[in-house]
């Protein structure tokens, strides 16, 4: 069984599903629905369609480069089969798979970070642009009028003080 | 009453025409032509022999756009409007492939395609003159 890979949205397609088309060229296209067939015939670029595989490793959206993806392949020799190495492969395809989904969804989380920090820099931004909103300025110059006022009293004490 | 009415017909034997059309239509796909702007299939394309069936003969082919033209003019116009700019941008970028979907899925690591230089090819005149 050979499970191949969509040509527009890379996913998985699995035998009985999907079509495929064959150019004049003897080019094989497959397409794992006909969502991605339709997209196909409108000469749509999967790199530029946001909802394909292609898209999101071509925008860095994804993890693109990892040893962790060198081990699924396409292999044309035909292993004999033995059920040790069948137990083994099967155990190795599980935590390559477990290690595979822990560094992407780091990646992701990394990249988001980016974002946080901007937020939170544009944040400090507005309230420091906007701080009138919050306080008014008025209040400052009050305190700053009575302080003013006070001060003037207390020398014209000190003046009547000399003057004694 | 009840019964459902058994509708006419309407689209009776349209599929065959459908069909026809529909690979008639049918233009060149974007890696095609990346296959035609190699210098071998590219002189072969703009040397064509007269061919009374095509649009002028056979003899004003623009390669990026895969058509043909009516004169030299028409060809000349072409390549100042806005489809063939459109095209050249398009075709600026190295051609997707099942390879390329294949890696990313997964199996290998993705390999961010290369962009190409892409130049208008000269008209028939300019290379009159270089001769």
């Amino acid at each position: 069984m050979r499970l191949e890979k969509c040509y527009f949205c890379s996913s998985t397609v699995y035998p009985g599903h999907g079509v495929q088309f064959v150019r004049n060229d003897c080019k094989v296209f497959r397409f794992c629905r006909s969502k991605c067939h339709r997209a196909f015939k409108k000469k749509r670029n999967p790199r530029t369609v946001r909802w394909t595989k292609a898209f999101r490793k071509a925008a860095g959206k994804e993890l693109t480069v990892d040893p962790s993806f060198e081990f699924e392949k396409r292999r044309h020799v035909p292993v004999k089969y033995s059920r040790e190495l069948w137990q083994d492969t099967v155990k190795a395809m599980k935590k390559i798979d477990m290690i595979r989904v822990r560094r992407q969804n780091q990646f992701i989380t990394n990249r988001l970070k980016k974002g946080k920090e901007l937020r939170k820099e544009a944040d400090i931004k507005e309230v420091e642009k906007n701080i009138h909103l919050i306080k008014s300025p008025a209040v400052g110059m009050m305190a700053k009028k009575l302080e003013a006022k006070l001060v003037e009293v207390i020398h014209e004490e000190d003046v009547e003080m000399m003057d004694e | 009453m009840g019964r459902p009415v058994a509708r006419k017909k309407q689209h009776k034997g349209d599929k065959p025409l459908k069909e026809k059309y529909r690979m008639r239509r049918k233009t060149k796909d974007i890696d095609q032509i990346h296959e035609d702007l190699k210098r071998e299939n590219a002189e072969k394309l703009l040397n064509q022999e007269v061919d009374l069936d095509k649009p002028g003969s056979a003899q004003f082919y623009c390669l990026h756009c895969a058509k043909y033209f009516i004169s030299n003019h028409a060809l000349k116009e072409h390549f100042k409007g806005k489809p063939h700019k459109r095209r050249l941008k398009c075709l600026q970028d190295e051609p997707y492939t099942q390879a390329e979907a294949d890696r990313a899925a997964g199996m290998g690591s993705y390999i961010a395609p290369k962009t190409l230089k892409i130049i208008t090819q000269k008209t028939k005149e300019a290379m009159d003159d270089s001769d």
